[in-house]
């Protein structure tokens, strides 16, 4: 990269911005603006600031609905509303997927189309997170805003999490570098360990780095647990790890003042997956019989977590929330998007605010090929080049505020500080379109007369 | 106007000496796939349709060992093959060497396309550990767009996958009708 | 629109209207005392007609209730009932969705419920859920006892910028009075410990339970907030932990109410929640034993104390706090699956499963000091109905919990049939206890007292000019004896007969076949703006240096309150 000077011809500034791109939501930027658009942006890493000074050439600016040779042409917004509103509207197994990079004020107007319509809602967190929600759902989920992360730890771990790539400014701004109030050095203060097969960026800048051979992670959790409880290992090594350097590890988080295990999707898409974040909760809740530990997984998208907070209280469930029964059912491996796509059965598929094209493997996508899809993003992307009709959405926290979850559950508010491009709309309004006119197109289905109450509820009641 | 600027033309990777032709054909490896940087900026900034994307995502990161053994290049092309499918993609030295049998493709369509879609019943594909093959190949690493016809064939009305992948190119910006992007955008480039 | 309500039997504490036979109308949402001739006529002829009832301590919306929702998919689908035309698909049992959460209370006749812990960093969140829960009004109380400046205002005593600090925090989480939480112990957790008794210290902040509570009450009442502090004390269900409770409450004896209009319907200048979980004696327990009489002894010689009692229901529920460190006690006990959740410079949340069993000693214990605390404390207006949703067992347990203190030979069947553990006739009193409930006596700590201690002047009663928020129930309390059929006032009082909400029929027959946006209640202090300024500019640094979040992007915009109550309070 050569060397650029830094731009000094600029309007004004929009100060305390929030970065909309991973989990950590970094509320500090600072936008230089310039005739109603950004053109740099301080305190951002990388990653936030590639995304805020978009690439504006794949910008979508017009709504399109693919013509009879296959080819994307522009309509006009009232065409292509109502075409994807037929799309939906004609469907009887409807998937909307994605949300993830988009406001809770949007996803409020989803559920409600998804309710109406009987289809099913879900996020990234299926091809991310999902495991981690299933495990916390079987282990536990002792968790910790990252304010205390940065004002009392003194064991930073990274499990199966390239953070420097991920997350950049995660060591910097919350977990190994900051000032904290109990940890007044700073990165001096800090032990900061890294487990992972690859020797990464981040165990680059670790004190310690484990690296536990691949799909060895559950064996080594559970010989940090065995040795926790006690035991003596019964081999000269683990997962590739000798047995000394284990006894040598528990012995420094165990005497952790206040430690924290950070996890990512190194865990979650190994074989192990769920059985592999269970341990490692498993292990810190152990953990906390003579110490302070917490863990937080490293959400990628700014709103990953976001949509599982808002699923959880709109519906009950985090993710993968199937109404086609008129309620809500979840079962993890059966309602979420990779299943249903591997066994054909969806006839209709929104996707908002996510990139299935570029991130669901070759065996999901197939059958994206044979259904109608409809796109609601800022640019044109792979899915774009399966998609049927696009809507050309605003991007939150520049164009639109809008309401984000960082990875810890902290809430923040990310304003807007530009205008949108006068042919976008914001992704809320799309979506409230899209369900006012799918309602004019079809009644709902599968509504009850009455209220019945639950059986199970029913004969709670009479105990 | 005078925009910061946040494209790089290729990820910056290590130098490497490859002298030999290589003593394998084949290399069998575990196949790893995830995000870095650069493959993250890229997505982001949304310039998925060009050359950026195609080398930040597209790009086979293996051990020089590995590499040499292979007599192949930075920037060479290699085929990975998988159970689930096979693709075309750069090869580079990593910079999280040594791994010696394990290779790191970013996630993206390439690697889409050798992945398995298996959750096990917990909603997630296995998107690591995968036993892979590396050759070497003379094939071209597709872009986006001309990847995303080969794989799902949506809208081309062929079925050979050799046709498909030599069909002209859909080039690096969006196409389709009447669109005057260049009057809509205050853009330089 | 105009209305009356034909020939119900009222019951309203607040007015003392004690089950006369009398017409309520009104009009355009308020309650008025007489109507035109148009007026629709709903006949409730010989029904119970209350106020709505108004729940003084209940977990409904925040961070915790999610964590709770996400680890408990099971908990969710043993409450899935289908959409209809009117109400969502609803979910949940201990921890139910938002909507189904404001479905249930409607259903029971309730029509405000206070959301009794919001951690102000996360305040964001509890208001985006109350905005999601329909048909009942919610006044959320922001956490004070383990903040890092509250400590630090409370350790030198300076009540004055403590008072102006809560008035700038109430304005900025939209919060509508002080909470409580095992104060110094929430911080202690921050360390893997807790604090033991009213006198111990939170590490490294050298000040005690005891200073922070007092110099909170002083600061409430130096502002003369509308509800006085609410404090959880400090070791939370733990046996022998009566003298702590007795002496968290002691300790505000000498504290004078406020003089101020907007106090001045109260008057407590503490409420004690969750009594149950504070009035074990003993050691360990396996010699623990009520204490219920000594705490309801107290309760009665002291007026200045009003609190809510936390009964045990015998369900599977989801214990939730923001008494952490409890929280991590009990999964010590129990090995079920534990959550936490720690915020910065602000408090701490545990969550964990719970199955209380009457077959169970400590359960039956904990059922049975509940309802000695019902029975011994004298005056209904010092005592509210609450389970600590869903902490002692879910809200829609309500109307079982009437039942009981409806029926002694219900109480006593349960005892002498063994459908509870012997524990509740060995060690504690309930069994000699033959005091019943009446109607009124339900009104009052269901309605009139909560609404009376939270200092509203617009529910809880029937008053003319106050809000058109009533239940009706399907009992004619004159040839119906409540002691001999406690089923059926279980179902009355689970499926009200009407239940209006600001003058809108909500349920009928006990469906929901309306629903409304709820009102946040939150108290807006004036006079203060000054003192305010000086105190948001000398914690500034601070923030910045030690929160995770900028300050701009800390506060609760008017966004998340699109349909306010404001209370405003004259501090000056």
């Amino acid at each position: 990269m050569t060397y650029e000077p830094p731009v000094t011809d600029y309007d004004h500034i929009v100060e305390n911005c929030t970065c909309a791109f991973c989990g950590c939501n970094c509320d500090d930027l600072d936008f230089l603006v310039k005739d109603g658009h950004v053109v740099a942006v301080r305190h951002a890493c990388r990653l936030g600031a590639s995304k805020v000074m978009e690439d504006m050439d794949q910008r979508l600016l017009v709504p399109m609905v693919r013509n009879e040779e296959g080819v994307l042409e522009e309509v006009d917004w009232d065409t292509a509303l109502d075409t994807a509103a037929k799309y939906i509207a004609e469907s009887v197994r409807p998937v909307f997927y994605g949300w993830s990079e988009t406001s809770t004020e949007c996803m409020k107007e989803g559920v409600e189309l998804g309710e109406y319509i009987g289809a099913v809602l879900d996020n990234q967190a299926t091809i991310c997170h999902g495991p981690s929600l299933q495990a916390m759902q079987n282990a536990g989920y002792p968790i910790q805003t990252l304010g205390e992360v940065k004002n009392r730890a003194d064991v930073i771990a990274y499990s199966g999490s390239n953070a420097m790539n991920s997350h950049p400014r995660h060591l910097a701004r919350y977990a190994a570098f900051p000032r904290g109030y109990f940890r007044q050095r700073g990165r001096f203060d800090r032990t900061v360990i890294t487990m992972d097969p690859k020797f990464s960026d981040t165990a680059k800048c670790s004190d310690k780095w484990i690296g536990f051979e691949q799909n060895g992670d559950y064996g080594f959790y559970n010989a940090i647990r065995a040795v926790l409880k006690g035991k003596k290992l019964q081999s000269e090594s683990v997962s590739g790890i000798p047995a000394e350097d284990i006894y040598e590890l528990v012995e420094e988080m165990e005497s952790a003042e206040f430690g924290v295990l950070f996890f990512g999707l190194g865990l979650t898409h190994t074989l192990g997956k769920q059985r592999n974040i269970d341990i490692a909760i498993k292990m810190v809740q152990d953990l906390n019989a003579n110490s302070k530990w917490g863990l937080t997984p490293m959400r990628g998208h700014f709103n990953v977590n976001g949509f599982n907070i808002f699923m959880a209280y709109e519906t009950g469930w985090a993710f993968g929330v199937d109404f086609c029964r008129g309620y809500g059912r979840y079962m993890l491996g059966e309602t979420n998007t990779i299943d249903l796509l591997v066994r054909k059965e969806p006839d209709c598929f929104m996707v908002i605010a996510a990139d299935p094209g570029a991130h669901f493997p070759n065996g999901a996508n197939q059958h994206l090929a044979d259904i109608p899809v409809i796109q609601i993003d800022i640019h044109w992307g792979p899915s774009t080049e399966l998609a049927d009709v696009v809507l050309p959405g605003s991007f939150i926290s520049v164009e639109c505020g809008g309401t984000s979850y960082r990875m810890d559950g902290v809430p923040i508010w990310m304003k807007k500080a530009i205008d949108k491009p006068e042919t976008c709309r914001d992704d809320e309004w799309i979506v409230r379109e899209l369900k006012e006119r799918v309602m004019k197109l079809r009644e709902e289905p599968n509504v009850a007369d009455k209220y019945v109450p639950n059986e199970g509820l029913a004969c709670l009641l009479d105990k | 106007m005078h925009y910061a600027n946040t494209y790089l033309a290729k990820p910056v990777v290590g130098d490497l000496e490859i002298e030999s032709e290589g003593t394998t054909q084949v290399l069998k490896c575990m196949l790893n796939t995830g995000s870095d940087i650069y493959q993250g900026a890229c997505k982001k900034r949304g310039s998925t349709l060009k050359e950026e994307y195609k080398n930040a995502s597209g790009t086979c990161y293996m051990d020089p060992r590995d590499m040499v053994k292979l007599g192949v290049k930075n920037w060479d092309h290699v085929l990975v093959k998988t159970d689930y499918g096979e693709v075309v993609l750069n090869a580079a030295r990593s910079r999280d060497a040594p791994h010696q049998g394990t290779v790191f493709v970013c996630k993206g369509p390439w690697a889409n396309t050798i992945t398995s879609h298996e959750t096990y019943c917990c909603s997630d594909p296995t998107y690591k550990g995968i036993h892979a093959t590396v050759e070497k190949t003379d094939r071209e690493v597709l872009l986006m767009a001309d990847l995303m016809r080969w794989v799902y064939k949506k809208y081309v009305d062929e079925e050979d996958d050799d046709v498909v992948e030599n069909m002209e190119s859909l080039g690096e910006r969006p196409v389709y009708n009447g669109r005057k992007w260049e009057e809509l955008i205050d853009h330089d480039l | 629109m105009e209305y009356i309500l034909k020939n119900g039997i009222v019951y309203d504490p607040a007015n003392e209207v004690n089950g006369e036979k009398m017409d309520v109308c009104f009009k355009d949402g308020k309650i008025v005392e007489s109507v035109s001739g148009d007026a629709k006529v709903l006949d409730v002829t010989d029904k119970i007609v209350m106020p709505a009832g108004v729940d003084p301590h209940a977990h409904v919306a925040g961070p915790k209730l999610v964590v709770g929702r996400l680890y408990r998919p099971e908990d969710e689908r043993r409450g899935v009932a289908q959409k209809t035309k009117v109400t969502r698909p609803e979910a949940g049992f201990s921890i139910p969705s938002c909507p189904t959460t404001g479905y249930r209370y409607s259903r029971m006749g309730y029509g405000t419920v206070c959301e009794a812990a919001m951690p102000p960093l996360e305040a964001k969140h509890t208001h985006e859920e109350i905005n999601t829960i329909p048909n009942i009004d919610i006044n959320p109380l922001p956490l004070f006892g383990n903040n890092w400046f509250v400590m630090e205002y409370a350790r030198e005593n300076r009540i004055d910028d403590l008072a102006a600090f809560i008035a700038a925090f109430l304005r900025i989480s939209k919060g509508y009075g002080v909470k409580i939480v095992n104060p110094c112990g929430s911080e202690a957790w921050g360390w893997g410990m807790n604090v033991h008794g009213y006198d111990d210290k939170a590490p490294y902040f050298d000040v005690t339970s005891r200073e922070v509570v007092r110099a909170l009450a002083k600061a409430n009442e130096k502002l003369g907030l509308p509800h006085s502090i609410h404090i959880h004390p400090n070791d939370l269900g733990h046996p022998g932990n009566v003298p702590t409770t007795i002496a968290t409450l002691d300790s505000i004896k000498d504290i004078a109410k406020s003089t101020n209009k907007a106090a001045s319907v109260r008057d407590q200048t503490v409420h004690c929640t969750h009594l149950q979980f504070h009035s074990y004696t003993g050691n360990s327990w396996k010699d623990a034993a009520s204490g219920a009489e000594e705490v309801a002894d107290f309760v009665n010689k002291n007026k200045y104390i009003t609190c809510d009692v936390g009964q045990v229901t015998f369900d599977e529920t989801t214990t939730m706090t923001a008494d952490a460190p409890m929280e991590y006690d009990l999964f010590k006990i129990s090995g079920l699956k534990w959550a936490n959740k720690d915020i910065e410079c602000e408090t701490a949340a545990g969550i964990i499963p719970c199955i209380y069993s009457p077959k169970a000693p400590v359960s039956t214990l904990q059922w049975a000091i509940g309802l000695e605390l019902f029975l011994h404390i004298d005056n209904p207006w010092q005592v509210c109905l609450t389970t600590d949703h869903p902490n002692a067992g879910p809200f829609i347990r309500y109307p079982k919990i009437i039942s009981w203190l409806m029926s002694a030979d219900k109480r006593m069947s349960m005892i002498d049939n063994g459908e509870v553990h012997k524990w509740a006739s060995k060690r504690t009193g309930l069994g000699s206890i033959d005091r019943e409930y009446d109607f009124y006596d339900i009104a009052t700590i269901s309605r009139a007292a909560p609404a009376k201690i939270h200092g509203f002047q617009d529910r809880g009663a029937l008053t003319p000019g106050y809000n058109a928020d009533i239940a009706v129930y399907d009992i004619n309390p004159n040839d119906f004896d409540a002691s001999k059929n406690p089923e059926a006032v279980e179902a009355a009082f689970s499926n009200a007969y009407y239940t209006i909400k600001d003058g809108q029929v909500v349920v009928k027959e006990g469906d929901i076949v309306a629903t409304k946006q709820s009102h946040t209640i939150w108290t807006n202090v004036i006079g203060y703006e000054e003192e305010e300024k000086q105190i948001i500019d000398s914690i500034m640094p601070f923030f910045t240096q030690y929160y995770s979040v900028k300050w701009e992007n800390y506060q609760v915009h008017d966004h998340y309150v699109p349909n306010p109550v404001r209370v405003d309070v004259e501090a000056k």
